[in-house]
């Protein structure tokens, strides 16, 4: 009788420790999102650009994103693909010349996913607006539709693509938001990583939702603005300075 | 004794249940080159179901990923690429839809187009991304690396 108490007992304990409580831990160390749940509206990803302190000539955001969606052209600037590239503008009237990183502004109201004919161009309930690869048949009205030019499309045979960015011939692209980094527990992006890393902080990413979030604070001290705010897409990317 | 000897054909019945029940052959699979795959007992589902259905498990994961963001690696292309690309004799992975490969080995023989590859790396490519990649996982790419210049 005593073996077999003993036999209960000790499975049963085996069975705690092995099942039960790597569970308990792994629930409470972790305040990121599990890789098997799916995404929720609980986040919702932005970006700050301070463009003061975006530097001219400096394109390590640029840099950046290229190495980490693997963005090889072709030398034919007209047609490859960029996901995010530098601008420069003048003000009319104070003759201010400013230069700016432009990328997806991961818009509320995205034009490209309203004309989308496939449902390819989508918006993740994080606020990431994206292309489904899966479904893109390569019409490129949302290249027309958006008025960032945040698009590109891919009109090469592509060979050399990084593992956590799948990108190919016949289909429109653009930033993403380094979403495989994002569903991985990062909370910054490559473009960000860059700006801090060469020095200039221009750019700052994170949660809109948390009011402690750098982006959030970055938001709240500068009041910045949407740019082309009269076509009220809300878009989740914030300028200041400009 | 009988009470015992009930115990342990009950724990020999659990832990064979418990066992995958479709190992794989054992044999390397793929030639030229070693993979990972080679030294595991089992794919992540039998492999007779592996062999028919695995396009519907990347099928439903690739949603599943793209749109609801969940990345788990049991049914994730990139991680059915990390295990069965082979590595050549000096380390280098041989893309797996190369003349002979995993992938196309099998593909050709069912004639059956794969268009995974137009898009997707069809080797292991990391640039700039060491984190993706545990220091296990690195070990055991080098440990194969050596494994096949000894042989």
């Amino acid at each position: 009788m005593n073996n077999r108490r003993h036999f209960l007992v000790k499975s049963a304990s085996a069975l705690t420790m092995t099942f039960i409580v790597p569970s308990l831990l792994s629930s409470n160390a972790q305040a990121k999102k599990p890789l098997d749940q799916k995404v929720t509206d609980k986040k919702s990803w932005g970006m700050h650009i301070d463009v003061d302190k975006c530097a001219d000539g400096c394109t390590a955001c640029v840099d950046a994103c290229n190495e980490e969606n693997g963005l090889t052209g072709f030398g034919r600037p007209e047609t490859d693909s960029q996901w995010i590239r530098k601008i420069k503008i003048k003000d009319k009237t104070t003759e201010k010349i400013t230069t700016m990183p432009m990328l997806c502004q991961h818009c509320e109201n995205p034009p490209c996913c309203d004309v989308c004919p496939t449902g390819a161009s989508f918006k993740r309930v994080d606020g990431i607006v994206m292309v489904n690869q899966h479904t893109c048949i390569g019409c490129r009205y949302c290249m027309m539709a958006c008025p960032f030019k945040a698009r590109s499309f891919v009109h090469e045979t592509l060979t050399t693509q990084n593992t956590n960015a799948p990108r190919g011939k016949g289909c429109v692209e653009s930033c993403n938001l380094c979403v495989n980094k994002i569903d991985h527990g990062s909370d910054t992006t490559a473009c960000e990583d860059a700006c801090i890393k060469s020095g200039h902080n221009a750019i700052t990413f994170g949660d809109l939702k948390d009011s402690n979030s750098k982006v959030r604070l970055a938001i709240d001290s500068n009041s910045p603005r949407r740019l082309r705010d009269d076509l009220n897409l809300k878009q989740k990317v914030f300028y200041s300075n400009i | 004794m009988l009470r015992l000897l009930i115990i342990s054909s009950l724990i020999f019945v659990c832990m064979a249940y418990l066992q995958p029940s479709h190992a794989h052959d054992g044999n390397p699979h793929i030639s030229p080159g070693k993979s990972k795959a080679d030294s595991q007992e089992a794919c992540v589902e039998p492999t007779d179901i592996m062999r028919k259905e695995h396009y519907l498990f990347l099928l439903h994961q690739r949603d599943e990923t793209v749109i609801n963001g969940i990345r788990t690696k049991n049914h994730s292309l990139a991680n059915c690429i990390d295990c069965h690309v082979s590595y050549d004799e000096k380390g280098k992975a041989i893309p797996i839809n190369a003349e002979g490969q995993f992938c196309q080995d099998c593909h050709v023989k069912t004639a059956t187009n794969i268009t995974c590859f137009s898009c997707h790396a069809a080797e292991p490519r990391y640039p700039n991304h060491e984190k993706t990649i545990s220091k296990d996982e690195l070990k055991e790419i080098s440990k194969i690396a050596k494994r096949i210049k000894d042989e």
